[in-house]
């Protein structure tokens, strides 16, 4: 059914002497059920568009043309012809509620979200992804990995340019998995066509949303709400895999999770901080304070020969853990673990000039959150 | 009264004959078109309450 849709559209381009491959222009079919179901609704109701048009049309052209003034034909006076008005009103209502059934149940089916078998937390932020896997102690941050010098210009673009992240959301096929969504700061909005899934993350608010994928493969998406300068730079990559992959990857997670949690009570040397500290600022800080912490003042000041960051490190460590109120530095309190944002204040305490020469241990970092 | 019903079933489809329509304004009281007009409304929104909830089952 779905398939001879589709041939149908293929020919009807093809035809009107349009060389352009139907998939490019239509919406995509997908990898889940639900996107499958959507998909045949909405070729289901663009041709029952498409006949409406053509009878209407058909009919309009028709009388224009057989009934014409040149041709001696005369208007029929009447004001009203109550059957002809009772059936143009009857015909349209049974039509909308022809699709509203079909409509309706694949709706039902979307917001069905029970009997999940793995919860993922995402949580929208200027400007990244939050994924956590409930129950699993596995969390982590999706950045777009885009380099800047292809926004610029001054490379050419990859294949997947502003469609690629540093670490996607890894799901396994064939499981039915729960998204539970929400925000740390405005309204984002979660979409990857291929899973037919696009819903807002509203701060205070938490969303619910599921996908039982049928294809493992790569799948990418953004953001499509308006939130902010680098809104167009959240995108959202999901790597789909066979159930086994998937354990073992959530298993090697889960251990460098648990291998993480043991760094915060060893004592770290400046080098191995900074090194790790200018990863977490390229991905997390540099949006805002630029690659060189040249900042972009006024919303977002420079962090090089900062003087109040060199002189109060307890300043500039609460600006990290808490945020300030009122402007767009978010808190990194629960977004970063201690290991990260103490090799980040390091990183940014010795870098571009900074030569402090302060070391900030995660074991202190670790202390301040706990307060 | 079965007329009054017969012209409210026709105002909420949009479909009246001109010569009923004459009839409706020429005999009548407002308040009974109204009156009927809120407990057919009201019986509709009732009906589609039953079958959103048969529906939700």
């Amino acid at each position: 059914m779905q398939s001879a849709w589709r041939w149908l559209l293929v020919i009807s381009l093809s035809a009107s002497g349009s060389q352009a491959n139907a998939n490019d222009w239509n919406m995509p079919v997908g990898v889940t059920d639900i996107s499958a179901d959507i998909f045949g609704l909405h070729m289901t109701i663009f041709w029952v568009c498409v006949v409406i048009g053509l009878v209407v049309f058909g009919a309009m052209f028709y009388s224009l043309f057989r009934y014409r003034h040149s041709k001696g034909a005369k208007a029929a006076n009447f004001h009203e012809h109550t059957s002809v008005e009772v059936l143009w009103t009857a015909i349209p209502v049974l039509i909308l509620v022809g699709m509203a059934v079909p409509a309706t149940a694949t709706l039902k089916n979307m917001y069905d979200s029970s009997d999940a078998e793995l919860d993922v937390m995402i949580t929208g932020q200027q400007w990244r992804w939050r994924y956590e896997y409930l129950g699993e102690d596995v969390a982590f941050n999706s950045n777009m990995s885009t380099p800047r010098t292809q926004i610029s210009g001054a490379e050419t673009r990859g294949e997947h340019y502003l469609l690629e992240v540093d670490e996607p959301l890894v799901l396994p096929i064939n499981r039915k998995v729960r998204f539970l969504m929400t925000s740390d700061d405005v309204i984002h909005s979660w979409w990857v066509p291929d899973l037919a899934v696009k819903q807002d993350t509203i701060p205070g608010f938490i969303n619910e949303n599921w996908v039982k994928i049928n294809e493992p493969g790569i799948y990418r998406g953004q953001c499509t709400e308006l939130c902010g300068v680098n809104h167009g730079f959240m995108p959202v990559v999901v790597h789909a895999m066979e159930e086994e992959e998937f354990e073992g990857w959530l298993a090697k997670r889960k251990e460098a999770a648990a291998e993480e949690a043991m760094g915060v009570d060893r004592e770290w040397g400046m080098e191995e901080l900074a090194e790790r500290g200018e990863s977490v600022y390229q991905a997390i800080c540099s949006s805002c304070h630029q690659a060189e912490g040249q900042g972009s003042p006024p919303a977002f000041p420079a962090l090089a020969n900062n003087q109040q960051l060199i002189e109060d490190v307890d300043w500039h460590l609460d600006k990290v853990i808490n945020g300030v109120s009122g402007a767009a530095m978010p808190a990194f309190r629960s977004t970063l673990n201690p290991v990260e944002i103490a090799a980040v204040v390091t990183y940014t305490r010795n870098a571009w000039g900074n030569d402090t020469g302060d070391v900030v241990q995660p074991s202190e970092v670790a202390e301040l959150i706990a307060q | 009264m079965w007329s009054v019903v017969k012209s409210v079933l026709a105002a909420l489809l949009g479909v009246q004959s001109n010569q009923k329509r004459q009839e409706d304004f020429s005999s009548g009281k407002p308040a009974a078109y109204i009156v009927t007009g809120i407990v057919i409304t009201l019986l509709f929104v009732l009906v589609l309450i039953v079958l959103a909830t048969f529906a939700a089952r």
